[in-house]
C-alpha cells in the first residue's frame, strides 16, 4: 500500500479515458457505417493517375464530380491498377480504392461549394497530381437527384468548365461535339484544350478529313498518318509510341490510336512541367481503344518532342516537313 | 576490457573479432552511418517541400525513391542495429557471462547488415517502406524493388539470428546467482524485444518471398487478376510491423530505465511495474495490427476489434511514463546530456501517444490516415522518443567505450536544437495532416497555410540536421582528444550511484 497507490490511480484514469474514447468512436463510426436506403450510387474509379465518376443515370465525369446538396450519395470505390485512396478532406471522407474490391462509403454534402478530391495512397509517378474537384450544387428543390433525365448529362452552372462524358462514349459521334474537353490530371484549373484536336472513340470515329483539319483547307488535307500507342506503353522502358520518330508533311492529319490498356495522351513538349506543354497540339486523355486526330496544318515545319501527360516518361518525336 | 579505444588496436582485429564488445561497437558504428545517411535524405526532402511545386527533384519518382530509402534506412539500419549494438555491448556484462551464447553466429548476424546497406542504397527503390502491392509487384521499376526485397529479407534474417542469440544468452547463460527478477530492466527489454522479433518477423519474411514471386509473375498472391488479394499483403505486413514498433521502442525504454534512475540518483520507482508493462505489451502488441488498415474497407466488426486491441496496449506504455516520472520525483537530478535526452524523450513519448489514440479512434482515423498527421505521429515516436533515447545512450556509453569525456556544452546545444527542431517539424506536421495534406507527395497546393507550415517544418528539420553535425563533430573530436574520464564515475554523480556497467562485479561463471 502507499507506494503503489498513485500508480493504480494513474492507470485507472488512463483506462477510463481510453474507454471513453473507444465508446465515442464506436458510436460515431456505427452511425456512419450504413448508407441510407434512398442514397444514389456513384461509382468512383481510381486509375493511374486520375479519377472517373459514373453516376446512376449513366453519365460519366473525369476529374470532376458534380453532386447535389442534401442528397445522400453512396460511393462505390474501385481501382483498375494499383491501390489509390479516394479522399475529400473537407468532408473527412477517405476510402482506399483497391483492385479486386468494391469499397463503399456514403455522405450527404451539406454545404454547396467547390472542394478538393485527392489521392492519399502512394500510387506512383503522378500520385501528387491525382486530384479532382468536387462541386456541390445548391439543391433548388424542383429537381430531386433521382428525377434526372436518363439521357441528359448533368451540367454544372456557374463555372462554365463542366466536363461531361456521355454514357459509354456513344454520344460522342452523334452529338457532333468535336471539342469535347477532358480535364487533364493534376490541373485544378482547367486549361483550354487545343483547338486542332478532336477526341473520339473508335466505335464512332469519324473519318479523317471531316476533322478540324479539313476546315483549314491546306494542300495535304485528307491524307492521314497513323500513330499508335502500343500495348504495354504505360510501363517504363517499353516502346511508347510507334512509329517513332514520325515524319509527316505539313497538313496531313495524324490519327492517334490508343491500343494500350491504360489512358494516354499525345501532348507537345518534353514533359508536363514545360511552360509550352500542350500549346502546339494535345489530344487530352484517350481512353483505351480511343482515337484522336492531330491536324498538322497549323504546325510549322520542324522537329517537335511530345509526351504523355499521364505517363511523362513516354516521349516521342514528330517531324513536320 | 570495456574501455575500447583507449588501447588502440589494429582495425582488422575489431573487424574479425567475435567478441561481444567488438561486435557491439561495429553495430553501433554501422547504425550511426545509417543515421547520418538517412538523415541526409530527409534534409533534401525538407528542401523540396519548402515551397510548393517541383524544385530540386526531377519529379515524384525521384522524390519517392528518397523517402523510401530514408524510411527503410532509418528503421532497419539505424533503430534495429543500434538496439542490437547496445544489447551486444551490455547484455553479457549484465547477465555476467563472458560473451554472447554463440559468438560466431553473432558476427554473422552483424555482417549481414553491410551488404543490405549496399543493396538498399544501390537500388534506391521507390516502393515506399510499406511496399504495398500491386504497385510494388506490378509497377515499381526493377531492379531497385527487387534489391529492396532481398535487402529486407536479409535484414529480417539478421534480426532473427540476433534475437535468438540474445534470448539464449539471457535465459541460458545468465549467472546462476542472478535470478530473472533481479536482472536489469534493460536486459528485460532486450529479452522481450528478442522474443517479439522471433514471433513477428517470419510473417513479413514470408510475404517478401510472395512479393518477389509476384514480381516475377509466377504467382499472383496479391494480384486480383490471378485470384490474389492486395489486402492480404497488408495484413501480413502489419502483423509484423505493428509489433515491430514495439521492437523499435522497447530497447529505448530499457535504456531510459538505465539512465533515469542513475541521473536522478534515486532507485527506480517500481521494478515490477516495469517488468509487467514490458511483458504485457509484448502480448497485447500482437492484437492491434490492422489499425493501419481502417480505410482498406474492413467490416465494422473488424475495425472495432482492432481499435479495442490498440487501445488495450496503451496503459502499459503509460505505466513506463509513470515509472519514469515517479523515479525522478524528489530525486537529485543531474541534467547531463543522457538525462536531458531521456527527459525530452519522455515528454515527446507522451504527446506522441496522445496522437496515437486519435489515430486509433475509428472516425478520426479517416481524417488522419495517410496524411501528414501520420508522418508527425510516427516521427514523434521514432525520432522524438526512440532516437532521443538512443542518442542519450550514446552519450552515456561514450566514456565507457572511449575512456574519454565528450564536450558537455556542445552536447547540451545538440539537445536544445534537436528538441526544438523535433517539436517544430513534427508538431506542425500533425496540423498539416488536419489540413488534408497527403503524405508522400512532392508537391502541395499553394495555399498560404500549407506553405507556412511546411516552411516551419523545414526549419525544424534543418535545426535537427545542424545539431547532428555538432554531434558528429563532438563524437569524433572527443574520441580522440576529449579529457580522460573517470571510469568509476564519469558523470561525477558522487558516491553511491550505481552504473549499469559495474564491471568490477562482473565475475563471469565460465
Ligand atoms: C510505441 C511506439 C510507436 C511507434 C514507433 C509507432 C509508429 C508508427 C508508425 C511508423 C506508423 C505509420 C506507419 C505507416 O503508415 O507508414 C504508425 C501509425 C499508427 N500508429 Fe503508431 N507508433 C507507436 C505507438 C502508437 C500508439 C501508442 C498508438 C495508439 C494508441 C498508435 C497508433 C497508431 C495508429 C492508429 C496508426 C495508423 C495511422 C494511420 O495510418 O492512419 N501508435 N505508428
Ligand atoms: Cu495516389
Ligand atoms: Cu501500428
Amino acid at each position: 500500500m502507499g507506494h503503489g497507490t498513485p500508480e493504480w490511480i494513474f492507470i485507472g484514469v488512463v483506462v477510463a479515458i481510453l474507454i471513453w474514447v473507444g465508446a465515442e468512436a464506436w458510436n460515431v463510426e456505427h452511425a456512419l457505417e450504413y448508407a441510407p436506403p434512398n442514397s444514389e450510387t456513384i461509382r468512383v474509379v481510381g486509375q493511374q493517375w486520375f479519377w472517373s465518376f459514373q453516376h446512376a443515370d449513366g453519365t460519366q465525369e473525369i476529374n470532376e464530380l458534380h453532386v447535389k446538396e442534401g442528397v445522400p450519395y453512396r460511393f462505390e470505390i474501385v481501382s483498375t491498377d494499383v491501390i489509390h485512396s479516394f479522399n475529400i478532406p473537407d468532408f473527412a471522407m477517405l476510402m482506399d480504392a483497391v483492385p479486386g474490391r468494391v469499397n463503399t462509403m456514403w455522405n450527404i454534402f451539406d454545404e454547396p461549394g467547390e472542394y478538393l478530391i485527392e489521392c492519399r495512397e502512394y500510387c506512383g509517378l503522378l500520385h501528387q497530381d491525382m486530384r479532382a474537384r468536387l462541386f456541390v450544387e445548391p439543391n433548388t428543390g424542383n429537381t430531386t437527384a433521382t428525377s434526372q433525365s436518363e439521357s441528359e448529362p448533368t451540367i454544372s452552372q456557374g463555372t462554365g468548365t463542366a466536363t461531361v462524358i456521355a454514357p459509354g462514349g456513344s454520344q460522342v459521334g452523334s452529338s457532333g461535339t468535336g471539342t469535347m474537353r477532358v480535364v487533364e490530371p493534376g490541373n485544378l484549373t482547367q486549361s483550354e484544350s487545343s483547338s486542332n484536336v478532336r477526341t473520339g472513340n473508335t466505335s464512332n470515329a469519324t473519318t479523317p478529313g471531316t476533322g478540324a483539319g479539313s476546315a483549314n483547307g491546306t494542300s495535304a488535307a485528307g491524307s492521314s498518318v497513323t500513330l499508335s500507342i502500343p500495348v504495354g506503353a504505360a510501363t517504363p522502358g517499353n516502346p511508347a509510341y510507334s512509329p517513332d520518330p514520325l515524319t509527316v508533311s505539313k497538313g496531313e492529319v495524324i490519327t492517334v490510336s490508343n491500343d494500350d490498356t491504360a489512358p494516354h495522351t499525345v501532348t507537345s513538349g518534353a514533359s508536363p512541367g514545360d511552360a509550352d506543354a500542350g500549346q502546339l497540339f494535345d489530344t487530352s486523355i484517350m481512353m483505351p481503344a480511343g482515337t484522336a486526330d492531330i491536324d498538322t496544318s497549323t504546325i510549322d515545319p520542324g522537329e517537335y518532342t511530345y509526351h504523355c501527360t499521364v505517363h511523362p516518361f513516354m516521349t516521342g518525336t514528330l517531324t513536320v516537313q | 576490457m570495456v574501455l575500447e579505444l583507449k588501447k588502440p588496436r589494429p582495425m582488422w582485429e575489431i573487424i574479425f573479432s567475435t567478441h561481444h564488445t567488438d561486435i557491439g561497437l561495429l553495430y553501433i558504428i554501422a547504425s550511426m552511418v545509417a543515421l547520418f545517411a538517412g538523415g541526409g535524405l530527409a534534409m533534401a526532402i525538407r528542401a523540396e517541400l519548402f515551397i510548393p511545386g517541383v524544385q530540386i527533384f526531377e519529379g515524384q519518382a525521384d522524390f519517392a525513391r528518397f523517402f523510401t530509402v530514408h524510411g527503410t534506412t532509418l528503421l532497419f539500419l539505424w533503430l534495429i542495429p543500434f538496439g542490437a549494438g547496445a544489447g551486444n555491448y551490455l547484455i553479457p556484462i549484465m547477465v555476467r557471462y563472458k560473451d554472447m551464447a554463440w559468438p560466431k553466429l553473432n558476427a554473422v548476424a552483424f555482417w549481414m547488415i553491410p551488404p543490405c546497406m549496399f543493396l538498399l542504397w544501390g537500388g534506391f527503390a521507390d516502393t515506399t517502406w510499406n511496399a504495398y502491392p500491386p504497385y510494388s509487384t506490378l509497377k515499381a521499376p526493377g531492379p531497385a524493388a527487387d534489391m529492396w526485397i532481398v535487402a529486407l529479407k536479409l535484414l529480417g534474417l539478421s534480426s532473427v539470428l540476433g534475437a535468438i542469440n540474445f534470448t539464449v544468452t539471457i535465459l541460458k547463460m545468465k549467472h546462476p546467482d542472478l535470478p530473472l527478477m533481479k536482472m536489469s530492466l534493460f536486459s528485460w527489454a532486450t529479452l522481450v524485444t528478442s522474443l517479439m522479433i522471433i514471433v513477428a518477423i517470419p510473417t513479413f519474411a514470408a510475404s517478401l518471398v510472395m512479393l518477389y514471386t509476384d514480381r516475377l509473375g509466377v504467382s499472383g498472391f496479391f494480384n486480383p487478376e490471378m485470384g490474389g488479394d492486395p489486402i492480404a499483403y497488408q495484413h501480413l505486413f502489419w502483423f509484423t510491423f505493428h509489433p515491430e514498433v514495439y521492437i523499435f521502442v522497447l530497447p529505448a525504454i530499457g535504456m531510459m530505465y538505465e539512465m533515469i534512475p542513475t541521473f536522478s540518483r534515486k532507485p527506480l520507482f517500481s521494478y515490477y511495474s516495469g517488468v509487467i508493462a514490458l511483458i504485457v505489451i509484448a502480448v497485447i502488441g500482437f492484437g492491434s495490427w490492422a489499425h493501419h488498415m481502417f480505410a482498406v474497407g474492413m467490416s465494422f466488426t473488424e475495425k472495432t476489434v482492432f481499435m479495442v486491441g490498440t487501445l488495450a496496449a496503451v496503459p502499459s506504455s503509460a505505466m513506463h511514463v509513470f515509472n519514469f516520472l515517479a523515479t525522478m520525483w524528489g530525486g537529485r537530478i543531474k541534467f547531463a546530456a543522457p538525462m536531458l535526452f531521456s527527459v525530452g524523450g519522455i515528454l515527446l513519448f507522451f504527446s506522441a501517444g496522445a496522437g496515437g489514440v486519435v489515430n486509433t479512434a475509428m472516425p478520426l482515423d479517416f481524417l488522419t490516415h495517410d496524411s501528414y498527421w501520420v508522418v508527425g505521429h510516427m516521427h514523434l515516436f521514432i525520432m522524438g522518443t526512440i532516437t532521443l533515447a538512443f542518442i542519450g545512450f550514446i552519450y552515456y556509453l561514450f566514456p565507457l567505450i572511449t575512456g574519454r569525456m565528450y564536450d558537455q556544452r556542445l552536447a547540451k546545444i545538440h539537445f536544445v536544437l534537436t528538441f526544438v527542431g523535433i517539436a517544430l517539424i513534427f508538431g506542425v506536421q500533425h496540423i498539416l495532416g488536419l489540413y488534408g495534406m497527403p503524405r508522400r507527395v512532392i508537391d502541395y497546393l499553394p495555399i498560404s497555410e500549407l506553405i507556412i507550415m511546411n516552411q516551419i517544418a523545414s526549419f525544424g528539420g534543418w535545426a535537427i540536421g545542424t545539431s547532428f553535425i555538432l554531434f558528429l563533430y563532438n563524437m569524433i573530436k572527443s574520441a580522440m582528444f576529449g579529457k580522460p574520464a573517470d571510469p568509476k564515475d564519469p558523470f561525477e554523480l558522487g558516491k553511491g550511484v550505481e552504473y549499469y556497467y559495474d564491471y568490477a562485479r562482473r565475475d563471469p561463471h565460465h
